[in-house]
């Protein structure tokens, strides 16, 4: 084969949001970087993930509000979904977006090259594109190839009657049913967004909805659920998947009865699986964990020392931001600065209806660590703003150690609860008291004043909600 | 495979990193020295615990290293002889709920940054903010003195040598001991005509016996006996935990100037030795402070220490405490000296002692009586075998 050679310090295999920081990272500390990815620039995230999902989610949020109106006086008649001109519209933030990133990357003089790569040696990688095969040879190595769907082998997904998270996002026409196999995260915000639009949506769990999640969280999310009339099937085992004329014939069993539900479209979202076949990893003497995930230090790196990983490949959870704070690690780690992972908490959101956001240790995992608790619950019911919103579903639960006062966790259930968790971020980094939460002036009439509150509730001393006497938290 | 830095020892869990001892490429045998780490209390030779050949150093000199934190990565060959470390070399990148958030150091993320930059484990610093928060200015203190000077800007008029080892470690011991103790000296003269005349006799009786009798080890068990009375002196302040703890047993730390700097070496249980016993310790380990060869354990559990700096001259000095001990004992040089006794000049064996003293521990009153007893031992050196 002929190959065009190719030489830099370098190389960062996967634009997506860890691959794309780390290759910025780099050049602003002086590295020659060339960014190889097979498809495009923006990784899963932008393209097939975060940003498609929730602009879609955001829309249906709209169309929701726009439905009921009616008790604030407002009446719209004829409201109505051009789903195609919905997809147009999130297509267009896609690619605001990716072609940003494109140029932020040229900008900062990082190559990039569009190609399927692979291990020669430790040193050295293929990569193969419409356009010819390089040889790229480099230094330092930083694997950011993402993960995908994963995938169930009884039931082949072929996109158009079965799907995945990728061609969920891409749909021509809404469904008039569908089902969810999988109530994980993904299930539950793509389930939630089609029966917005209309969809009859089943959604079918082996074992608990959000499984990592604070059940009074969650149980928020399943009642609104139900109430929109999407039907759940926890601890339900999927037995069969066939077609029946358009339809396809889904069999499921909770162990005690089977039902048969037959639906447009299936929705396989059981999880994700890191992209670490045919990279050539054995060239290099790395090997992946059963799970497929490459083992990495605090610093990033793997089992070789200059060769590094970052975002999904390196380890849950499968988070952009966790990606790109260890894209920030891995490039200062290669130019020689002492940076590790040391971040306190890694905050996530779900966005439901209404949205999940948590950060630091749950009730459960406080006490499964063996600190005993004193934890603060604020209803969103009790909070102004919510009421004005028409967003009164919701709670926020702060977790505190009891002996010390030291916050915990904060978990949020509710409306905005992605744009609220980071001020908890914020405060179990710099170690705040719950105290310090409950001291810090929050804003009137605001939803984070839900936190304030739900600090004091901890400390036993909540204004808008009655508090039993109980012996107030020491703080020493 | 990968090297990482084993376990050094009880209570120590980081080092710097003096030099490499091989390069990359290098075949290594077991047990030859690969590099040597200085840790607060001596250096330390690492011995390869593997054969094979050594293919990336990882560590550059002047680096603080961790215990686990990998060395150097190599092919082994053969078998190993010892149970080689099966531990896994990668830790997982650890996940948050393994962090505990209840018990980790209050201190902000900059904060950790800087602690990382400067090679400080945030968990031997003692935090000034509230709760024991770690506050940038914790970590700066030391530093931000040096970098303010207009003389640490570097010019051609200079020799300039890396501040570092030894002489890095003593400057931060030295600056502990000057931050946290309430220092205080006191001084007192002593007749020590009695005690060379013992000497002298009991010199000729000791090289007999192969032993190299110094004034030394009749100052030791001085100190020792009178700490039996005043055992304040041979305590030490827990902060932590609000108390003063008494030390049984009396080990001597022994201040011994090398080539690369002070070092002081305990010399064990001395009340319980003879003055020979304590005379052959004393050698022993000013030999091996000589030639480098003391071992960790060599420096540790000291409860008082003893300066010696009358070879080189000097009436007396004012030391300062090893911390955590509360005392340390300075003694000086002997000389010739007319003084009156019974309304006549005569001329004497004369010496200066001084004990500085921990004042938040030690008062000093507590601190003279101590030195009184002392000297009493010494000036009457037959009472020595009383007690």
């Amino acid at each position: 084969m002929k190959y065009a050679e190719k030489k830099t310090e370098v190389v960062v295999l996967g634009a997506g949001p860890a691959g794309y920081v780390c290759a910025i990272r780099l050049a602003q500390l002086g590295k020659k970087v060339m960014v190889v990815d097979r498809a495009e620039v923006g990784g899963v995230c932008l393209n097939r993930g975060c940003i498609p999902s929730k602009a879609l989610i955001h829309a249906a949020g709209i169309l929701e509000k726009a439905k009921h109106a009616g008790p604030m006086g407002i009446e719209i008649s004829g409201v109505k979904v051009h789903l195609e001109q919905m997809m147009r519209w999130k297509d267009g933030i896609v690619a605001q977006l990716t072609s940003g990133v494109k140029s932020l990357l040229k900008a900062n003089a990082c190559d990039f090259l569009a190609g399927e790569a692979r291990f020669l040696d430790a040193k050295t990688l293929e990569v193969k594109s419409a356009e010819g095969n390089w040889r790229c040879s480099f230094d330092s190595c930083v694997i950011a190839t993402g993960s995908s769907p994963t995938k169930i082998p009884s039931i082949a997904v072929d996109q158009e009657k079965i799907l995945d998270s990728t061609a969920a996002l891409n749909l021509k026409t809404i469904p008039s049913s569908m089902l969810c196999i999988g109530g994980g995260y993904i299930g539950l915000e793509l389930g939630t967004f089609y029966s917005k639009l209309g969809t009859k949506v089943h959604i079918v769990e082996s074992g608990q909805f959000l499984a990592q999640v604070d059940p009074a969280l969650t149980q928020v999310v399943l009642k609104r659920l139900e109430k929109k009339g999407v039907l759940l099937h926890p601890n339900s085992q999927v037995r069969a998947c066939k077609s029946q004329g358009d339809l396809q014939e889904v069999t499921f069993s909770d162990g005690k009865k089977e039902q048969k539900v037959q639906v447009e479209k299936v929705l396989v979202t059981v999880g994700r699986t890191p992209n670490s076949k045919g990279l050539g990893l054995e060239k290099v003497g790395l090997q992946t964990d059963d799970r497929g995930f490459l083992k990495v230090d605090a610093q990033q790196r793997t089992e070789v020392a200059h060769l590094y990983a970052i975002g999904d490949i390196a380890g849950p959870p499968l988070l952009a931001h966790k990606g790109s704070q260890e894209g920030m690690i891995a490039a200062e780690v290669i130019a020689g600065l002492p940076s590790r992972f040391d971040a306190l908490g890694m905050p996530y959101v779900v966005f439901t209806d209404p949205e999940i956001a948590s950060v630091g240790w749950t009730e459960q995992e406080a006490k499964q660590h063996g600190v005993s608790v004193e934890v603060g619950t604020f209803p969103y019911q009790a909070n102004g703003r919510a009421l004005s919103i028409g967003s009164s579903d919701g709670l926020v639960k702060v977790v505190g150690d009891k002996k010390t006062g030291r916050l915990l966790g904060v978990h949020i259930v509710g409306a905005e609860a992605s744009n609220l968790i980071s001020e908890a971020s914020l405060g179990l980094e710099l170690g705040a008291f719950m105290e310090d939460l409950a001291l810090t002036i929050h804003p009137h009439p605001t939803l984070s004043e839900t936190l304030k509150e739900a600090a004091e509730a901890a400390l036993g001393h909540a204004i808008h909600v009655v508090q039993k006497k109980k012996d107030s938290v020491l703080v020493s | 495979m990968e090297f990482q830095l084993p376990e050094l020892g009880e209570g120590v869990y980081e080092g710097e990193f003096l030099k490499w001892r091989v390069k990359a490429g290098d075949s290594v045998a077991y047990d030859q020295p690969l590099c040597e780490i200085m840790t607060d209390k001596a250096t330390i030779e690492i011995p390869s615990p593997f054969q094979g050949v050594l293919q990336e150093l990882r560590v550059q000199v002047g680096r603080v290293v961790a215990v686990g934190e990998v060395l150097l990565t190599y092919q082994a060959s053969g078998k190993s002889p010892k149970a080689a470390p099966e531990k896994e070399s990668i830790s997982a990148n650890p996940s948050i709920s393994e962090v505990s958030l209840a018990t980790r150091v209050l201190a902000a993320p900059s904060v950790r940054k800087l602690a990382r930059e400067s090679g400080v484990d945030l968990s031997q610093v003692c935090g000034s903010g509230p709760q024991g928060r770690v506050m940038k200015e914790d970590l700066k203190k030391p530093k931000a003195t040096s970098f303010a000077h207009e003389r640490c800007m570097p010019s051609s008029h200079e020799n300039r040598v890396p501040f570092r080892g030894l002489r890095k470690k003593i400057a931060e011991k030295m600056r502990l001991s000057k931050d946290r103790a309430a220092h205080f000296t006191y001084v007192e003269e002593a007749d020590m005509t009695a005690l060379v005349a013992l000497r002298a006799e009991a010199k000729i009786f000791a090289a007999k016996r192969g032993v190299k009798l110094t004034y030394l080890p009749f100052v030791m068990k001085a100190m020792a006996l009178a700490l039996k009375e005043y055992p304040l002196l041979n305590a030490f302040l827990d902060e932590a935990r609000g108390e003063i703890v008494y030390q049984e047993d009396c080990h001597i730390g022994l201040s011994i100037q090398t080539d690369e700097g002070l070092t002081a070496p305990v010399v064990r249980s001395v009340s319980q030795r003879s003055i020979l016993e304590i005379a052959q310790q004393i050698a022993d380990l000013v030999e091996r402070a000589k030639n480098q060869k003391l071992t960790l354990e060599d420096f540790q559990g000291s409860t008082i220490t003893l300066t010696n700096i009358g070879s080189i001259g000097g009436l007396f000095s004012t030391p300062i405490i090893n911390y955590p001990e509360v005392a340390i004992v300075g003694f000086n040089k002997i000389f010739k000296k007319p003084v009156v006794i019974e309304g006549s000049i005569v001329i004497r064996d004369w010496s200066y002692f001084s004990v500085s003293l921990d004042h938040r521990v030690v008062d000093g009153a507590v601190g003279a009586e101590y030195m009184k007893l002392m000297l009493e031992f010494l000036q009457s050196p037959h009472l020595l075998g009383l007690i």
